[in-house]
């Protein structure tokens, strides 16, 4: 089932006449998770947000399920490079922020935001400040707050570039599985990485772009399973493949 | 008198000083979030509001004193009348920095967040509550201990305006408290000032450093031990007094302050009316819009009615007269504060003694001070005058130059040292440019600082009421001022609402070309050599 198709997006910011983002397609699938690599500057934040229905496009358009978006929707969630986390309330509020629109009774609030936290191993740090935790540990907050409304995508914009890459390493499992698990609600993943190992580790489809202008240079596509051999042979083939995409 | 009951009314008066001041804190704080907010968050608003008040904290608020007396007292009840005229006046002095902290605090917000707001849909309130409120909280509590030091200056000096008027003063001050207690002399009066002092002190310790504490709540670990808690800090100050060396004493009072005063950059600055970079042309055509509203108000209410003609007359001189004490005692503020910032900041090792030094001193207003000027001073009323100009200027040209220079790179120095830079080649190429932004900045408020002075100076070297409002000494008049102008002219006898309005014109149209022929053009001079 097709899941979100960006159809011929642009982008320029207000008041400029060159696009950022110079007329981008792709479609993604229920169960996928898809990269987006290109050079930095290229404009994948931008299009990540577009998606979020946090900026509109230009022009074209972008469907989730089907369906025109108007804005943020309750289907996606967006996990930031640096967290996101609101400093000045408790981590067990932060995830109650993804929990805002939830008809829920403030009480189930935090017994689900409690929940949420100790799957991610982080019980006893409810009512802690985000800046007592490490890196990898605030990260963990900012996906529990990103699922705790139970959305079927997750937008991911270098979910783990600012992580040492042992905490990476783990908390990309933790995608993977909540990904595969059919019980968690979570069936789509679109990250944006600069990354390509990581990119290559994980992804069923790699968007590689391209910049100025901003376009979709090539999609590659991945049919092993996961996990992944970093040492096999065909996973450096394709590490190669998306190099010499990029370099190009 | 005995002491108990001098103590007790004392403390009564300056409750009632107090009462006054969180009032117009709290409007302050309440006014200051909703516009800050909106500046910084609405575009057009922005482009509106920023110019307005950006303009409104130059203009010397404290020449509409009398005349906001006038309207409260017509409007409401004596009794109210002049405590909402005293209040306004207070809110008038505190609430720019508010606005330009919440302002700031919002427009530096990370993107990030605003994002996170708008995937989870915060409706207006939960935005307010949740991200606007705590991410100026800090700001809002750091710029509200600068409004306290300026608002105590507005609030002792408009006690005083009201004694000498017998239609309207405040029954309770600690301003007119001080007043009446220096004509009994100066023993009683050092009481007054001691009371007066304790009371600033104790605000900080049992109002702001609880807010500070929680303000800073989420960006410490855990709290660290050996950091003072403030009762700790409130028993220090007590001690203090006990230690019996003089220079040990500055030491420990500057040690103690540092922790009552943690975060904080000078206390009596406003925070500088430089008008962010988009909204410069808009400011422009502000001043201008403003300026010729006022030209063409003055023209008009002149050529309608010729008796006027007669007013700008006196306004005139007047304003001519206070424009040379002005300018005059900021050319002597220039020669001792610039030596002494260079010493201070830059060869002193002990910059950060001297800082808090300062800081002490320049939260005692003024005003307060005026019994033991007038005293000292033998009641000369242009010396008076320009006492009381200096005092009140000074500090923001001192606090104005530290600040500016808390942002140049430690490399500078360690380039000055690797050359060998000394001596006139050091003050030249160093030192002076280094200050240069920050004196800019500084005369901007401290001149708008001396021209609010100017109404209290001139209003108490005014013969008739210094007797009163000095306590014994008796100030000899001063020849012309548009401060005594304003002061007398709703003094009974005086020519009244015609005259005083004239002159509130003419400052407003003096104070914008100075703001659009002078200060802007420097500022771009500095802005552009400095980059
Ligand atoms: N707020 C902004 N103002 C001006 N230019 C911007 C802004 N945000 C992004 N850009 C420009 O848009 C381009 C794409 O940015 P971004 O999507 O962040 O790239 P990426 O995430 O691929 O590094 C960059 O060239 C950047 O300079
Ligand atoms: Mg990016």
């Amino acid at each position: 089932m097709n899941m979100i198709s960006v159809e011929d997006v642009t982008f320029a910011m207000e008041g400029s006449d060159t696009n950022i983002i110079d007329g981008v397609s792709f479609k993604i699938n229920k169960g996928e998770f898809v990269s987006i690599v290109g050079p930095s500057g290229c404009g994948k934040s931008t299009i990540l947000r577009i998606i979020a229905g946090l900026i509109p496009p230009s022009s074209g358009r972008v469907r989730v399920m089907g369906r025109g978006i108007e804005g943020p929707s309750k289907k996606l969630s967006f996990v930031f490079q640096d967290f996101a986390l609101l400093p000045w309330l408790t981590n067990i509020e932060n995830v109650k922020i993804g929990l805002n629109l939830s008809e829920l009774s403030e009480d189930e609030k935090d017994k689900k935001a409690s929940e949420l936290l100790d799957r991610f191993g982080l019980s006893g740090f409810e009512t802690y400040y985000p800046n007592v935790l490490s890196g990898g540990m605030k990260q963990r907050v900012g996906i529990a707050r990103a699922v705790a409304s139970d959305p079927q995508i997750l937008l991911m914009d270098e979910p783990f570039s600012s992580l040492d890459e042992l905490t990476a390493e783990t908390l990309r499992s933790d995608i993977v599985y909540m990904l595969e698990n059919k019980n968690i609600s979570v069936n789509s993943v679109i990250m944006v990485t600069h990354n390509v190992e990581e990119a290559v580790q994980l992804s069923d489809k790699i968007i590689v772009l391209s910049n100025k202008p901003t376009k979709v240079k090539k999609i590659l596509s991945i049919k092993t399973g996961r996990p992944r051999d970093k040492r096999a042979a065909s996973f450096m083939e394709t590490m190669d493949l998306v190099y010499a995409e990029l370099a190009k | 008198m005995d002491l108990l009951g001098i103590l007790a009314q004392l403390v009564l008066d300056a409750s009632a000083s107090w009462l006054r001041m969180f009032i117009a804190l709290g409007i302050s704080v309440a006014l200051g979030f909703g516009i800050g907010v909106l500046a910084a968050t609405s575009r057009n608003a922005e482009r509106v509001l920023l110019p307005v008040v950006d303009v409104l904290q130059t203009i010397p608020i404290l020449a509409f004193f009398p005349f906001a007396i006038f309207v409260f007292v017509v409007i409401l009840p004596g009794y109210i009348g002049i405590n909402a005229a005293v209040i306004f006046l207070i809110i008038t002095s505190m609430i720019w920095n508010i606005i330009f902290g919440v302002y700031e605090s919002v427009k530096t917000l990370p993107n990030e967040f605003l994002e996170v707001a708008r995937l989870y849909h915060f409706d207006l309130w939960t935005k307010l509550r949740g991200i606007y409120m705590p991410a100026s909280f800090p700001r809002m509590v750091e710029q509200s201990m600068l409004s306290w030091s300026i608002g105590l200056f507005y609030l002792v000096t408009s006690e005083i305006f009201s004694i000498g008027n017998l239609r309207y003063s405040v029954t309770y001050g600690i301003g007119s408290g001080l007043v009446g207690l220096a004509a009994q002399g100066i023993g009683n009066y050092l009481l007054g000032l001691a009371v007066f002092i304790v009371f600033v002190i104790g605000t900080r310790l049992l109002f702001f450093k609880p807010l500070e504490d929680y303000s800073t709540r989420y960006t410490r670990l855990h709290a660290k031990p050996g950091m003072r808690s403030y009762e700790k800090a409130l028993m220090d100050i007590i001690g203090m007094g006990m230690k019996t060396r003089y220079a040990k004493r500055i030491g420990v009072v500057a040690k103690d302050i540092r922790v009552l005063r943690k975060g904080t950059t000078g206390t009596a600055i406003r925070t500088v009316p430089v008008a962010p970079k988009p909204s410069q042309d808009m400011g422009r055509i502000a001043y201008s819009a403003i300026g010729l509203v006022a030209l063409a108000a003055a023209a008009y209410i002149i050529v309608t009615n010729p008796t006027l003609l007669g007013y700008e007359k006196l306004v005139i001189p007047a304003l001519g007269a206070s424009f040379i004490r002005v300018w005059g005692a900021f050319a002597v503020i220039s020669a001792i504060s610039v030596p002494v910032c260079v010493y201070f900041i830059f060869i002193s090792k002990r910059s950060q003694h001297y800082l808090l030094l300062f800081q002490i001193l320049a939260s005692i207003p003024a005003t307060v001070l005026l019994p033991l000027i007038a005293q000292s001073l033998h009641g000369n009323g242009e010396l008076v005058a320009f006492a009381v100009f200096m005092l009140s200027g000074i500090w923001y040209m001192i606090f104005g130059m530290a600040a500016s220079t808390r942002t140049i790179p430690q490399s500078v120095f360690e380039v000055k040292r690797l050359f060998g830079v000394k001596g006139i080649y050091a003050w030249r190429k160093v030192y002076l440019k280094a200050l240069l932004p920050g004196f800019i900045t500084g005369a901007i408020t401290g001149i708008a600082a001396e021209w609010n002075a100017s109404i209290v100076a001139e209003y108490f070297t005014t013969s008739g009421i210094s007797a009163s409002a000095s306590g014994s000494a008796v100030i000899s008049s001063v020849g012309t001022g548009i401060g005594k102008l304003l002061d007398t002219s709703i003094l009974p006898g005086g020519l009244g609402l015609g005259l005083m309005i004239i002159a509130l014109l003419n400052i407003v149209v003096m104070i914008l070309l100075l703001n659009t022929f002078v200060w802007r053009k420097a500022y771009r001079n500095v802005a552009k050599a400095y980059g």
